[in-house]
C-alpha cells in the first residue's frame, strides 16, 4: 500500500467516523449563509399566525427578527420554516432549523433534547370578564363561589386546572376557542379561563367590552430551542435575547410586547444590572 | 353568514394559494407516480429477477406503511443522513412514492390478465417485446387500469392534507391559519371540503369521459 492510499483510506475513514463528532460552528454557518432559519408555526395568535395579508406575524415572530438582527444588523433576513407543535424538537435535532421560537414551555424533560435559550415570557392562565360581570376581579370571583360559572376550553386537566384558582366554580368546558368565548358574550358563562397571552390579544382586539380579573395561575416558561452541544451558538442567541430584554434592543422587544398583549413590558432599571444581583 | 363571506373575501388570496399550491403538488405526485408505477408494473411482470425482487419490496413497504409515515420518513430520515428535502420537495417525493407502489401493483395486475397467448401471437408476426408491450399489452392493460388510476389519483389529492403537518401550506394548512386567525371553525373547513370535493369531482369526470372514449363500441 503506498502512501497516497494509505492517506486517502484515513481521510475516508476519519470522514466517515468522524462525521457524526464535526464540531458544530451554527453562528459561522448561519453567517455565511447571510439569512437565520427559524421554525415556528403559523395558526396561533399572537404567537406565530397569518395576518390578513397573508404574512407571518406574532410574538415568536418579532423574537426570532430580534435574533436576525442581531446576527446580520437587518431584522428581515429570516427564513421561517412552518411546523407543528410536535414538530419543534425532530426540525431542531435534524438541522431542519437553527432555531425554534414557538410558545415552547421549558420543562426539564425537554431539556435532555434540545438546548433552551432565555425565556421570553411567561404564559399563565387568567379570567377574562365582560366589561359590565356581575364578578369584576378574582376576589369577587372567589367569594361567590359555586354561584360562578367557568367557560374553558376542553382538556383533560381544565377542570383541575380552574379549580385550582376557583375551587368551587362550575366548569363548563367548550371544544373551540369561538364556543368558549361565546359562553362568556351570552352570559352563559361569569368568566372564561384561557391562556393570558390569549386573553390579552383577544382584549386588545375588541377594546372596551372585556377585564381581566387580574390573577394568573399556572405558569410556564417560553423559550426558544436550539440543537444541544453548541456553546458558542447557545450563547450568541442568549446574549442577543437578553439585551433585548434588558439592554439596547429593549424598545423593540418592548413594542412587540405591546402590540400584541396591550401593555408594555416592565422597563429596565438603570445602574446596577438587576439580573446580576 | 355575512361576516364569513368577508372573511372568506379577505383571505381569498390565502384561499387561491392553498388551493394552488394542493393542485401542483397532487399533479406532481400523480404525473411522476403514474410514470414510476408504469415501469414498476411491467418490471414486476417481465423483469429481470433481480429487478423484480427490489420492485416487490418497494412495493410492499409502499403499501404496507401509512402514507403519513411515509411522509414523516422522506422528511426526517434523509435529514439525518445530511440531504436536507425542502417540506414540499419531501412531500412530493412521498406522495408520488405511494402513488407509484399502489399503481406498480394495478399495472402487475391488468397485465397479468392479459393471456399470455397474446405474446405469441405477436412474436409470429415478426413483433419484438418492446413492440409487443407497447402494441399489444399496455393498450388492453390501460383499459382495465383507468379507473382504478382515477380512484388513486382522488386518493393522492385527499392525501396531500397531510402535508400540511410537515408545514406546506397546502388549502389545509391555509384554511387552518385562517381559522386560528377569525375562529369560524365550522364555516372554513366546511369550505376547504368543499373545495376538496370539487378538485375530486372533477378528477372523476374527467376520468369518466377517458373512459367513454376508450370504451370498446
Amino acid at each position: 500500500m503506498n502512501k497516497h492510499t494509505k492517506t486517502f483510506i484515513l481521510c475516508v475513514g476519519s470522514l466517515i467516523l468522524g462525521s457524526g463528532a464535526v464540531q458544530a460552528d451554527k453562528l459561522a454557518d448561519v453567517l455565511a449563509r447571510g439569512k437565520l432559519i427559524v421554525g415556528t408555526g403559523s395558526t396561533n395568535p399572537p404567537w406565530h399566525f397569518r395576518d390578513e395579508a397573508g404574512n407571518l406575524a406574532g410574538f415568536d415572530v418579532d423574537v426570532a427578527k430580534i435574533v436576525a438582527k442581531g446576527l446580520f444588523d437587518d431584522a428581515e433576513k429570516v427564513e421561517f420554516v412552518i411546523q407543528a407543535s410536535d414538530a419543534r424538537i425532530p426540525n431542531v435535532v435534524t438541522d431542519k432549523v437553527d432555531i425554534t421560537c414557538q410558545f415552547m414551555t421549558v420543562t426539564a424533560a425537554r431539556a435532555q433534547q434540545v438546548a433552551f435559550t432565555l425565556p421570553y415570557y411567561r404564559e399563565g392562565v387568567g379570567f377574562l370578564l365582560t366589561k359590565d360581570a356581575k364578578h369584576k376581579t378574582y376576589d369577587e370571583l372567589k367569594a361567590a363561589g359555586a354561584a360562578v360559572t367557568v367557560s374553558v376550553l376542553q382538556n383533560v386537566y381544565a377542570e383541575e386546572m380552574v379549580h385550582q384558582a376557583l375551587p368551587e366554580a362550575k366548569v363548563d368546558q367548550y371544544e373551540s376557542v369561538d364556543l368558549m368565548y361565546q359562553a362568556l358574550n351570552s352570559g352563559r358563562a361569569d368568566a372564561a379561563a384561557t391562556d393570558m397571552s390569549s386573553l390579552k390579544w383577544f382584549m386588545k382586539q375588541n377594546p372596551d367590552k372585556y377585564l381581566d380579573a387580574g390573577y394568573g395561575w399556572n405558569p410556564q416558561t417560553y423559550s426558544c430551542a436550539i440543537k444541544k452541544g453548541d456553546a458558542d451558538w447557545l450563547n450568541f442567541v442568549n446574549i442577543a435575547l437578553r439585551e433585548a430584554l434588558s439592554g439596547v434592543e429593549f424598545a423593540t422587544y418592548s413594542a412587540s410586547f405591546e402590540k400584541w398583549f396591550g401593555e408594555a413590558p416592565p422597563a429596565p432599571k438603570i445602574g446596577f444590572p438587576a439580573e446580576l444581583r | 353568514m355575512g361576516e364569513f363571506f368577508a372573511e372568506i373575501w379577505t383571505a381569498r388570496a390565502q384561499l387561491a394559494e392553498g388551493l394552488l399550491a394542493t393542485i401542483e403538488i397532487s399533479a406532481v405526485a400523480i404525473f411522476t407516480g403514474s410514470a414510476l408505477g408504469l415501469f414498476t408494473g411491467i418490471g414486476l411482470v417481465y423483469g429481470w429477477r433481480p429487478l423484480r425482487w427490489l420492485l416487490r419490496f418497494y412495493v410492499d413497504v409502499v403499501r404496507g406503511t401509512p402514507v403519513l409515515v411515509l411522509i414523516l420518513a422522506t422528511f426526517y430520515i434523509l435529514a439525518v443522513f445530511g440531504v436536507q428535502f425542502t417540506a414540499v420537495g419531501s412531500g412530493m417525493f412521498a406522495l408520488s412514492l405511494f402513488c407509484g407502489g399502489h399503481l406498480g401493483e394495478i399495472v402487475r395486475g391488468a397485465l397479468q390478465t392479459i393471456p399470455a397467448t397474446q405474446i405469441d401471437a405477436g412474436k409470429s408476426v415478426g413483433l419484438r417485446m418492446p413492440q409487443i408491450l407497447l402494441l399489444v399489452l399496455l393498450p388492453q392493460a390501460l383499459r382495465q387500469i383507468l379507473p382504478v388510476w382515477i380512484n388513486t389519483a382522488v386518493e393522492i389529492v385527499k392525501a396531500s392534507t397531510l402535508l400540511s403537518i410537515i408545514g406546506v401550506g397546502e388549502l389545509l394548512l391555509k384554511t387552518q391559519e385562517i381559522i386560528g386567525r377569525n375562529f369560524l371553525t365550522l364555516e372554513f373547513y366546511t369550505f376547504a371540503g368543499l373545495l376538496y370535493f370539487l378538485v375530486n369531482f372533477s378528477i372523476e369526470r374527467f376520468g369518466r369521459i377517458v373512459e367513454r372514449r376508450l370504451a370498446l363500441a
